[in-house]
């Protein structure tokens, strides 16, 4: 198990910093914004409710970067470097390294540049068309809804369910922490919905039901949960959850 | 920020210049173009702001069949509102508000990353994307509350969202004493990025001299 699965309820941190800034280095605005854009020229986008078709943009971009590809990244951290680097280090350490696996760029031409622009030489070359940043700007309007078709559902509202245990893969939206615990379906989603990718045994990826599933901090918790009414609500897909046999 | 590891004199320069030359060369083979990072960032400090979910906390104060819809309809609630084009764009396609009432507190979390209702909210603030945040308000939301300034009573019920899913939420606070007669743009004002998460109240507006009662 991977500790950015189950961060959720760790214990001995010490207290939160409240940093209430976005950005706590000028640098870090330029990687969100890369990030934003590899998003809105990304190919999966073909497959979107709002059509949209990035190659005829005019990117060279031909890769899928999604959320899942960003947090696939973070996720295969060693767990002492996740908290060892600020939020946007571990974003730039993803993209460029993704950037250079699928070949967009080299890790010496990355590093040469690096380099220059690390002694004040070199300036960023300029080219490119407008149809690019129409592209990533029509993305941020019109977003990119996973919902597909009418939803399917298994569990009503009402009934108890038991949250599994699938196989660790790479990737999951299951928060580590409630596995193995019961709940109660708070709500069912309208439709049902697709994920970026396949997570494999993990089981995203097509249209599933989703539910708001309410917890009892004492369910998951046990002694140690704090006094007084605190329930949890999490949105979970369908192949994570199943039927309590009481 | 908390200093836990060891890092080189260089840190934020070194990687100044890895996000700069990264940038340049994806210009260079044409995958985005010079100004697209920039009309990115501007989106975000031009349109979606956390003014956008001040201005929705506000008529929900003010209004409450708008209140009522925004509870069971976010998104049809805020498309009733002069807002930027967009509301309903990325990380706003499934936007959900939550409630706060008379001894109720929503929290809103993201342990397993940094989910964040864009168009209402912006972007997320560092403190949100915190692993020790995350992980703390998960198992002891009350405390984490406390720590932060919002200290609650036993039967206050916090209730705690995780989105781990599709949807986004994002938390409207209770209206503060003190406000009545104000107009929606004087009750915006007073709205805060940390209120619509849930880690902050929105304070009663200190009383001006003169207004003494």
């Amino acid at each position: 198990m991977k500790l950015q699965h189950a961060l959720g309820g760790l214990e001995g941190l010490g207290p939160v910093d409240f940093e209430k800034n976005v950005f706590v280095e000028d640098w870090e605005k330029r990687i969100f914004g890369i990030h934003v854009a590899l998003m809105g020229l990304s190919s999966s986008l073909r497959d979107s409710l709002p059509g949209y078709d990035p190659q005829a943009a005019g990117t060279t971009f031909r890769s899928t970067w999604t959320w899942a590809d960003l947090r696939k990244g973070a996720e295969a951290m060693n767990p002492f470097d996740y908290f060892k680097f600020r939020y946007y280090e571990k974003w730039l350490g993803g993209i460029s390294a993704y950037c250079v696996e699928q070949g967009y760029l080299s890790a010496d031409e990355l590093a040469q540049a690096a380099g220059q622009l690390h002694e004040g030489t070199g300036t960023p070359p300029s080219s490119g068309g407008a149809g690019i940043d129409d592209q990533v700007i029509r993305y941020l309007r019109e977003g990119d809804s996973p919902r597909r078709g009418p939803a399917t559902p298994r569990f009503p509202v009402g009934d108890t369910v038991l949250v599994a245990d699938p196989p660790h893969g790479a990737h999951t939206r299951l928060p580590g922490y409630l596995r193995g615990h019961r709940g109660v379906i708070q709500s069912v989603a309208e439709g049902n919905y697709a994920y970026f990718c396949s997570t494999g045994g993990d089981g995203l990826g097509d249209p599933v039901p989703v539910y708001v599933v309410r917890f009892e901090p004492a369910e998951i918790w046990g002694d140690t949960a704090e006094a007084g009414p605190s329930p949890l609500y999490a949105e979970l897909y369908e192949p994570y959850l199943l039927p309590a046999t009481d | 920020m908390t200093q836990q590891f060891d890092y080189p004199p260089d840190r934020e320069a070194d990687s100044a210049a890895k996000v700069r030359a990264l940038e340049a060369l994806l210009i260079e083979k044409g995958v985005i173009t010079p100004t697209t990072v920039d009309k990115v960032l501007g989106y975000f400090e031009s349109e979606m702001t956390p003014l956008n979910g001040k201005k929705i906390v506000a008529r929900a104060w003010v209004d409450p069949a708008f209140a009522e819809l925004l509870a069971n309809d976010t998104p049809a609630a805020i498309a009733q509102l002069d807002l930027p084009q967009g509301m309903a764009g990325a990380e706003g396609e499934h936007i959900a508000a939550v409630i706060n009432q008379p001894g109720v507190h929503n929290l809103v979390i993201c342990t397993l990353c940094s989910c964040f209702p864009w168009p209402v909210l912006g972007l997320p603030p560092y403190w949100y994307k915190d692993p020790t945040f995350r992980a703390r308000a998960a198992r002891e939301p009350r405390t984490v509350l406390t720590e932060l300034g919002v200290p609650l009573d036993d039967t206050t019920e916090v209730r705690v969202w995780d989105a781990s899913g599709h949807s986004r939420w994002f938390v409207v606070p209770a209206r503060p004493a003190g406000t009545e007669g104000w107009t929606e743009e004087q009750l915006a004002g007073l709205v805060t990025t940390e209120s619509m998460i849930g880690v902050a109240i929105v304070p009663p507006p200190p009383i001006e001299a003169g207004t003494a009662r």
